[in-house]
């Protein structure tokens, strides 16, 4: 028997119960690759932090517009900052009186009370204490910046509670992982189990029982290849409608073109390749079961 | 040829027999009759390489099947083929299936011809059509007939049946015997394990056989200058 028919033998043998597994692990992958592109983008509450929280350098009354401008420019070339805005004094009075309003008094004294300002965000992998003082201190000097302010001690606790989020959100993708070969190992055990007396037919037949198994294990792996091709294109078009029509979600996960970002090749990859070697392993592991009694 | 040289089986009461001398050549066919208890579907196990005898050896083609590598075992298996006393049908499965399988453990069938075949085959042990047909629906003897057809559908060059003529009317055992004739002439071995024959199968002579320990070994076809 060639060794291609043997590694779709059990399509041959059960192919409807087949069908169905191979349905149900097409779910199983799409979640996983949902979570696994959604987790990659966002970084878990990276990306959410990184667009909640910025690093607000306050200029000197007497900066004019082009030095604030400069400083931004200075502060978005810095390695982990994403984006670096100068707001010019009227722009700070607007923000300010919108969120104050009745306030319009202070400058009927005349001018405005207020400064420029530079807002800094960081990239949402750079959002960590040893990035944020390197902006500190690249901007610390500078004799136009009056003030900087990056939340002090509750940004410490900030980014403590945030690394302590993404361990979980690890934990909990491993954990789906770890269920999702258990998921694979049973339905391939059950299936080894039914098909015990055929496997018995072909080794009787003179198909050595290793090979059986290995090419069983070759073409489960396949399947998985395909598998996880197929469900991580649809997480990631899944993903990118979702962000598309659920703006907020885009704060979150990232921007809908980030989905399909060159930079995801490999991790997209990576999980190919676990599908891959998941749903070999699961066959094999799996395998023990179609021993014959009393060998 | 399969020769058998000094073979011996012991079970849990004691030894079934021992010292076996036999011999089946190409293109003879073998009824070996004993029995119930005899032995017989030990025996046939041990000839077909499935069973490592207590004593003695069997060498097909001058290869031992136990005493050298894996390899002449298993190319005789792959050669050879079986109809077991019972087989498990599966929950579900079918005739088709079975062809399936049996086509599997093929290295010569294409996929374009497997249906042809199978229709062929089936039609020959009298059973044409019966391709969607439930195994578990099946009686013992149309069992005995659709495996006998899906191990033809393999080619082999050996034949193993055991207790084929047991539910056999006669007019399939004649048939059995036409089909068995045509394949020793095709140069095909063939060897059956069963309780006894029809006497018709027994030759016009004294009918007695050749005893081998517990064993008459009746030529079925292929004149049975063979067996020793």
């Amino acid at each position: 028997m060639s060794g291609l028919s043997l590694c779709f033998i059990d399509w041959k043998l059960a192919g409807k119960e087949l069908f169905r597994e191979t349905a149900g692990r097409f779910l199983l992958f799409f979640v996983l690759g949902t979570l696994f592109v959604a987790m990659l983008l966002s970084g878990g509450v990276n990306r959410f932090l990184s667009e909640q929280w910025a690093v607000t350098a306050i200029l000197q009354m007497s900066v004019p517009a082009e030095g604030g401008r400069g400083i931004a420019a200075k502060a978005a070339g810095l390695p982990g900052v994403r984006r670096a805005v100068y707001k010019d004094p009227e722009a700070a009075w607007k923000e300010f009186i919108a969120a104050y309003p009745g306030l319009e008094s202070l400058r009927s004294a005349g001018g405005n009370p207020l400064p420029g300002y530079v807002e800094i965000r960081m990239r949402p992998g750079r959002l960590t204490e040893k990035d944020i003082k390197a902006v500190e201190a690249a901007l610390r000097p500078l004799p136009q910046v009056d003030k900087l302010l990056s939340g002090g001690e509750a940004l410490t606790r900030l980014l403590r509670v945030k690394d302590g989020i993404n361990v979980g959100f690890r934990v909990l993708f491993g954990f789906l992982c770890v269920a999702c070969f258990a998921t694979l190992f049973l339905q391939e055990k059950a299936r080894a189990a039914s098909l015990a007396a055929d496997f018995a037919f072909l080794g009787d037949r003179g198909t050595p029982r290793n090979r059986i198994a290995f090419s069983r294990a070759l073409g489960a792996g396949l399947i998985g290849c395909l598998l996880a091709l197929v469900s991580l294109g649809a997480a990631a078009l899944a993903l990118s409608s979702l962000v598309d029509r659920l703006p907020y979600l885009g704060g979150v996960i990232g921007p809908a073109e980030e989905v399909f970002a060159p930079g995801l090749l490999v991790p997209a990859l990576l999980f190919l390749l676990s599908g891959t070697l998941l749903s070999a392993g699961a066959s094999l592991m799996g395998w023990r079961a179609a021993r014959p009694a009393g060998k | 040829m399969i020769e058998a040289f000094r073979v011996g089986a012991v079970c849990r009461n004691g030894t079934l027999w021992d010292g076996l001398d036999l011999a089946f050549g190409d293109g003879e066919a073998w009824a070996v009759t004993g029995p119930p208890g005899s032995g017989k579907t030990v025996l046939l196990r041990i000839l077909r390489g499935e069973q490592r005898p207590d004593a003695g050896d069997v060498v097909v083609g001058g290869r031992s099947l136990f005493r050298g590598g894996p390899a002449a075992n298993r190319e005789f298996r792959a050669s050879s083929a079986v109809v077991p006393e019972s087989f498990p049908p599966g929950a579900g499965r079918t005739v088709d299936d079975l062809f399936r399988l049996a086509a599997a453990a093929s290295f010569h069938i294409p996929a374009s011809e497997r249906k042809e075949r199978e229709e062929e085959l089936l039609a020959l042990v009298g059973l044409p059509g019966a391709q969607r047909w439930d195994l578990s629906s099946l009686s013992i003897s149309e069992r005995a007939r659709v495996s006998l057809a899906a191990e033809l559908f393999r080619g082999p060059g050996y034949l193993f049946a055991d207790m084929l003529l047991l539910n056999a009317g006669r007019e399939w055992a004649d048939m059995l015997r036409a089909l068995f004739r045509a394949l020793a002439r095709e140069g095909k071995t063939i060897v059956l394990a069963e309780r006894s024959i029809p006497e018709g199968w027994k030759g016009p002579e004294d009918g007695r056989g050749l005893a081998r320990g517990p064993f008459l070994l009746y030529p079925v076809a292929g004149g049975g200058v063979g067996a020793r």
